[in-house]
């Protein structure tokens, strides 16, 4: 089957009425404020895809903020307590999803899938398809651009839509998605000539329209140079209001806390998301390396997203997002440390 | 999926713990018990690695694994009486049972003794997870050169272990004790394990030491044996952190580059200078 493919507007809700058939259809909707949310469709008409990032970002859907795990009932004539595995196994599709964090998600699985597998992550990730946008018009807090995230994809998605006014170029990334479009091959043509140039003048229109160009290669240079100095990660820690909206929106926040609730009949074994600029998370009973301090708090946050994630992981552990640009109360986020940065070493060479 | 974890060898879920039924309960010391755990099918593992235990609706903890396996599938965890879970732990009785995750982490090098003078140092709780490697030791004692135990206790009563380390001293095992506070009966030395050096008869250049206690005794301990001469690369510590998984995934003992529960938790003086870039 030809991966690319032109998709009329008028049949959208059509297909995604058919797809809907098999799996949970979630995909950006307003909500009683202006913020835009993931959440489930109930009327397709609803969806709103010329629209700012959503809060938090899609990763919710598999890395959930709550996430039952386990039960636990203590049969009273069986020698061994009975555990249920609470593995989530809806099947669902993401439509409207942005490239950034289609980007997002293959670091994640880098990140949870390897060494030990986490199953709760994979259960979900095995069970959702994505459809993602390409971005005609980033919102001004957007910098994937300088990282390559966005605002299109070359790989990486299930499906990528490019939004033509009267039709969608539709790619094909991966065999899940695939299958998914052959289902309703009807619904298809192949595109012409003037579909490819139309979506190519997507790309540049949306290419010109960033605001920010930040280069996270840089940062990291200058921190691996140790030209970012204590006292900088200090003034960046008493600016920090411990609100933990960068951690809980980023799509690469990966922290999690495990706790234990009682219901009915036994004990149910739950995970929460975890904030790294929270005072308790490296809480011990006297432990070697305690994080204590907030400014090394904020300075780990910076170091694994800059140093850490792409020796580990291949990446930035940040896909250009702007989530927390949007959320911090502080001005400390991604973009505004590494707008702030760069500031810094022109006058040092000014100097 | 119900999951009667009577029959779950295969543990597809990495969370899901297995279950392991009190077979012994041992009081050590005032707030120490040594518990013999038995599994239904024998675990592997070695000194220095951990299982996460858990008590349903406490939690889960980390902690050290304090025997040799067995073949008939028994585990030894030494554990002190601290907080949530390790109060829910010490209320278990015999027979009861206990769910346990693992065994995770790296374990202590072993190879890097071969031929070697050993030196362990142990403070505290400390000395349960250096037990096993003691217990090796005794078991091949040929492969290594001569073994010396500096062993500190806050005081006399707190001493975990005290009959065997007697047994171990007639294996061969040259052992020194110390606390922090003597009693009457204590004829003993008195002070930091620290203060011990003099009482190993080793070169230290050519030793190794494995330490396990509380971070200012590790700290210092690593610091002065340096200054003795002895190679980063042998002296190996094992750490503490905040632990939620166990298994690389939670993010809470996460220290710079390194996870403790993967990538330690048991590290080398050599690393813990080269990559805690967080200080
Ligand atoms: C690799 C490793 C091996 C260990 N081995 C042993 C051992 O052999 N024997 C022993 O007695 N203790 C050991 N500990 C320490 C033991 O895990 C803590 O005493 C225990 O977690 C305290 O839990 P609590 O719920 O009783 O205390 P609380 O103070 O109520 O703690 C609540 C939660 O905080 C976390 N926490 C608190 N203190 C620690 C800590 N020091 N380390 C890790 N997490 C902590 C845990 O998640 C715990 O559930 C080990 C710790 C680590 C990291
Ligand atoms: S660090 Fe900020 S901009 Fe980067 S991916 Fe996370 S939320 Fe988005
Ligand atoms: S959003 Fe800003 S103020 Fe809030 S925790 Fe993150 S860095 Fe701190
Ligand atoms: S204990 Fe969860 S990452 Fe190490």
């Amino acid at each position: 089957m030809k991966k690319e493919l032109i998709l009329d507007k008028n049949n959208l809700s059509y297909w995604l009425r058919q797809i809907r058939k098999k799996r949970e259809l979630i995909g950006p909707l307003m909500n009683g404020g202006n913020d835009i949310v993931f959440k489930s469709v109930d009327k397709i008409h609803e969806l709103v895809l010329d629209c700012p990032a959503s809060l938090p970002s899609p990763k919710e859907f598999i890395f959930p903020q709550y996430e039952p795990m386990l039960r636990i009932r203590q049969a009273s004539n069986v020698k061994y307590q009975e555990i249920t595995d609470l593995s989530e196994k809806t099947r669902r599709v993401i439509f409207g999803v942005r490239s950034c964090d289609i980007s997002a998600l293959g670091l994640l699985d880098r990140f949870y899938l390897k060494g030990h597998k986490d199953s709760y992550y994979a259960e979900r990730r095995r069970n959702t398809l994505f459809i993602s946008i390409v971005c005609k018009d980033p919102d001004p807090t957007c910098f994937c651009i300088g990282l390559g995230t966005g605002p299109y994809l070359e790989k990486g998605f299930d499906i990528q839509i490019t939004d033509l006014g009267d039709r969608y170029f539709v790619q094909i990334g991966s065999p899940e998605g695939a299958k998914t479009v052959k289902a309703m091959s009807f619904l298809f043509r192949r595109p012409q000539k003037t579909d490819y140039e139309d979506q190519y003048e997507v790309f540049l229109s949306s290419k010109a329209r960033f605001h920010k160009r930040i280069n996270l290669k840089g940062i990291r240079q200058m921190i691996l140079e140790e030209k970012v100095k204590d006292d900088f990660w200090q003034w960046v820690a008493d600016r920090c209001f411990e609100c933990g909206g960068c951690v809980y929106n980023c799509p690469l926040c990966t922290c999690f806390t495990v706790t234990d609730r009682a219901y009915s009949e036994g004990t149910e074994r739950i995970r929460l998301w975890d904030a790294c600029m929270f005072k308790g998370f490296t809480r011990m009973a006297g432990g070697i390396l305690p994080n204590e301090m907030m400014v090394k708090r904020t300075k780990r946050w910076y170091y694994h997203k800059l140093i850490h994630y792409p020796e580990t992981l291949g990446g930035f552990g940040c896909v250009g997002c702007g989530r927390c640009t949007i959320t911090c109360p502080g001005k400390i986020d991604m973009a505004s440390i590494a707008t702030k940065l760069k500031g810094l070493a022109i006058s040092e060479e000014e100097k | 999926m119900k999951n009667n974890l009577k029959n779950n060898k295969t543990n597809a879920n990495i969370y899901i713990p297995l279950n392991g039924k009190i077979e012994e309960i041992t009081q050590l010391t005032g707030d120490v018990r040594l518990f013999k755990i038995k599994t239904e099918t024998p675990i592997d593992y070695v000194p220095g690695q951990f299982f996460m235990l858990s008590v349903w609706g406490a939690g889960e903890v980390p902690i050290s694994v304090a025997s040799l396996p067995e073949k008939n599938g028994t585990i030894e965890l030494c554990i002190r009486k601290t907080g949530i879970v390790t109060s829910a732990i010490h209320s278990l009785k015999t027979g009861q049972s206990i769910g346990l995750r693992g065994p995770y982490g790296n374990g202590f090098p072993i190879d890097i003794s071969k031929g070697r003078d050993v030196i362990l140092v142990a403070g505290g709780i400390g000395i349960a997870p250096l037990r096993p490697l003691i217990q090796q030791f005794i078991k091949n004692h040929r492969k290594a050169g001569k073994v010396t135990l500096l062993y500190g206790s806050r005081t006399p009563d707190e001493i975990i272990f005290r009959d065997e380390v007697e047994e171990w001293e007639e294996s061969g095992i040259a052992v020194a004790l110390t606390v922090d506070k003597g009693n009457d009966n204590w004829k003993g030395n008195v002070g930091l394990v620290t203060g011990l050096w003099p009482e190993v008869r080793t070169d230290f250049k050519e030793a190794v030491a494995y330490i396990c206690g509380p971070d200012v005794m590790i700290k210092a301990a690593m610091r002065d044996l340096f200054f003795l001469g002895m190679p980063d690369e042998r002296i190996i510590t094992t750490l503490e952190a905040h632990m939620k998984c166990g298994v690389g995934k939670c993010g809470h003992c996460y220290i710079g580059p390194q996870y403790i529960c993967t990538d330690g938790p048991v590290f080398s003086y050599k690393e813990i200078k080269e990559q805690s870039i967080l200080k």
